[in-house]
């Protein structure tokens, strides 16, 4: 289907799950956590521990970022806390501050 | 800003969900519910808590209060365990409702204005005109349907207390009887003649009667 969205204006403060796919534009406060891929689109701010297939990051995220395929700050996007994906790349003019595991 | 979430069907929320726009919940939130905008939740939808949004439709379930600056539309289907209260409410058919439902929008308000409503009309009786004056057309269509029980009931108070009035001329003779025999002997006196009173006088009178001429 659609997938999950939550909208510019909305927010969210607790635990969000899901099995499709999720994307932010709104605030999460919390934990976010989905079998598919999870974007934070721009203007989207999470602070919450993120774990998808693949997140991409556009908006702001506190907190760390695991996924099993990939993890993308796209231009404009922040993210500060670690990440942990097999595969990672930093947009230029993204902005990242934390520790990067890929599982090496 | 007016931008519309969603809730996808294989997606859960613990935790509470508030902000602007309209919100479409396929999924299930455990938490409270409170948007600017409409709220609709899906035929597979679930929501534990209480849902703020100007019009709420229903058509999966809901465990908690409804509260609609606009509406609440239970659709068929759709079932609330709950409290729902909104301008306009509507269930339809194959909805289903557990719970107090109130087309008046602030839940604060109503108990206050219904409190002042009922005095005012039971004082006025049967003066439907000063019920109407005083409170706007939609709680007065509510609240009418009340005050004509209470009419009736007063109404069959009087009747009952009236008769007895009326009957104290037959009970006289016998004026010591207590009162739920009075009540008893009121029908068998309108049907005329009374067979138990006459006996009743007769049995002891003729016996003390005869006694005497015998004597």
């Amino acid at each position: 289907m659609s997938g999950t969205v939550i909208g510019e204006g909305l927010s969210i403060e607790g635990e969000l799950t899901s099995e499709e796919e999720v994307i932010i534009h709104g605030n999460v406060r919390g934990k976010v956590t989905s079998s598919d891929a999870v974007s934070i689109a721009a203007g989207g701010i999470v602070q919450a521990d993120i774990a998808g297939h693949s997140v991409s990051i556009a908006g702001q995220v506190t907190g760390d970022v695991s996924a099993p395929d990939r993890v993308d700050i796209q231009a404009g996007g922040r993210l500060v806390g670690d990440v942990k994906a097999s595969r990672f790349t930093i947009a230029d003019g993204a902005s990242f501050k934390g520790a990067v595991d890929m599982e090496v | 800003m007016a931008q519309s979430s969603v809730i996808g069907s294989d997606t859960v929320v613990r935790g509470n969900v508030q902000g602007q726009g309209s919100l479409e919940i396929l999924g299930r939130v455990e938490g409270d519910v409170d948007v600017t905008g409409d709220v609709v939740i899906g035929e597979a939808g679930a929501v534990l808590g209480s849902i703020d949004g100007a019009k709420i439709s229903v058509h999966g379930a809901v465990q908690g209060d409804l509260r609609g600056k606009e509406a609440v539309l239970v659709e068929r289907g759709g079932k609330v365990v709950g409290d729902l209260s909104a301008p306009r409410i509507g269930i339809a058919e194959g909805g289903l409702v557990r719970g107090h439902v109130r087309t008046d929008g602030e839940p604060a308000a109503a108990p206050v204005r219904r409190a002042a409503a009922s005095p005012a009309v039971r004082s006025a009786s049967a003066s439907t005109g000063g019920g109407v004056g005083a409170f706007p057309p939609k709680p007065v269509a509510k609240v009418e349907p009340r005050p004509s029980p209470v009419a009736t009931v007063s109404a069959s108070v009087g009747a009952t207390v009236s008769p007895g009035f009326a009957d104290d001329d037959v009970p006289e003779s016998e004026s010591p009887t207590p009162r739920p025999k009075v009540e008893e002997r009121e029908k068998p006196v309108g049907r005329r003649p009374p067979p138990p009173v006459l006996p009743s006088l007769g049995k002891g009178a003729k016996a003390k009667k005869k006694k005497d001429r015998d004597s």
